[in-house]
């Protein structure tokens, strides 16, 4: 039974990605102008897609934890501190790269949609199946700064 | 005791790996035809031949199809268990080889000046595809199918 839940969460985590991809792809909608701009979006909403089912393909045995008070009262804090640290690299490095190059991350969507694409799938991935509380500190943290880094 | 009200048998791991397995090759199919088109389109590729459009397809799929016929399976198949960490190692190290390179395959596909022989180029690639699919029904068909599909997508996002 639980076997069928995990396989069901990971074609839920497949559908709710792509639905992000492609509102996301709206929301950029008028930096698209010629065929391609539409192939590099296409190309990099597909990218996190072979990966995930590889991964899913080496780890078919899950190891799920229990998600008990214990083991969430285990992880708080070195999830927490994860959370913070991956914040601050994050929007450190972003920085550094723009600052660097002398470019705006809004002018190459290309690479904010493939961060967005490749984080929120392994987010989703991670939150239903694997439930790893460390790994979803990082993750939140990198999506936090793509988030605070572009709303700046 | 009560044979009516036996469960459903559990579908094992081997199973759904071949599941994935197929999913994978289904996408990479998908995107060798979507290469096929972007190019089209983008380089306005001429037709200079018609006849050869037309028999472009047999240069690679005749073979393959000789070659299934004759060929007994050459991998175990799916395993049941887990992946020792060393394995998952040295099947990630293949995939990204793999999707190095894809990449430039693909750059090369993008250098045909000539739709009839981009159409070979795809067709050969494809039933390399439905070779592994077919053949090497293993952990190593799929790292080199993800590494094609990887491979194909990182060119399309960077290079093109």
């Amino acid at each position: 039974m639980q076997l069928k839940k995990l396989n069901t969460a990971f074609i839920v985590t497949t559908g709710v990605s792509v639905l992000v991809f492609i509102y996301l792809v709206f929301l950029g909608y008028d930096e698209i102008k010629t065929l391609k701009d539409v192939v590099k979006i296409i190309a990099s909403i597909l990218f996190p897609i072979p990966l995930l089912f590889f991964v899913r393909f080496l780890l078919i045995e899950h190891f799920l934890p229990q998600n008990t008070d214990e083991y969430k009262l285990k992880h708080q804090k070195p999830a927490t501190i994860l959370l913070v640290v991956s914040i601050v690299i994050g929007v450190a490095s972003m920085q550094a790269v723009e600052w660097i190059t002398g470019q705006k991350l809004e002018d190459h969507l290309i690479f904010a949609h493939l961060i967005n694409s490749t984080t929120i799938s392994s987010y989703v991935l991670n939150y239903i199946l694997y439930n790893n509380l460390r790994v979803n500190g990082i993750l939140s943290g990198v999506l936090l700064s793509l988030a605070i880094h572009v709303f700046l | 005791m009560n044979p009516i009200i036996q469960p459903p048998k559990p579908r094992s791991n081997s199973n759904k790996r071949e599941l994935l397995f197929t999913f994978q090759s289904i996408i990479v199919t998908a995107l060798l035809a979507f290469t096929t088109i972007a190019f089209f389109f983008y380089y306005d590729l001429p037709v200079v031949n018609g006849i050869k459009i037309i028999f472009a397809p047999f240069l690679s799929v005749v073979p393959l199809l000789f070659i299934l016929s004759i060929l007994r399976d050459l991998r175990q198949g799916f395993k049941e268990g887990n992946y020792t960490k060393d394995e998952i190692i040295k099947f990630c190290l293949i995939t990204v080889g793999i999707t190095l390179a894809f990449t430039g395959i693909t750059y090369l596909l993008s250098e045909i000046k000539a739709l009839e022989i981009l159409l070979a180029a795809i067709m050969a690639i494809l039933s390399a595809v439905f070779f592994l699919k077919s053949k090497i029904k293993d952990i190593l068909g799929m790292s080199i199918i993800t590494g094609i599909a990887e491979g194909i997508i990182v060119y399309m996002i960077f290079l093109f």
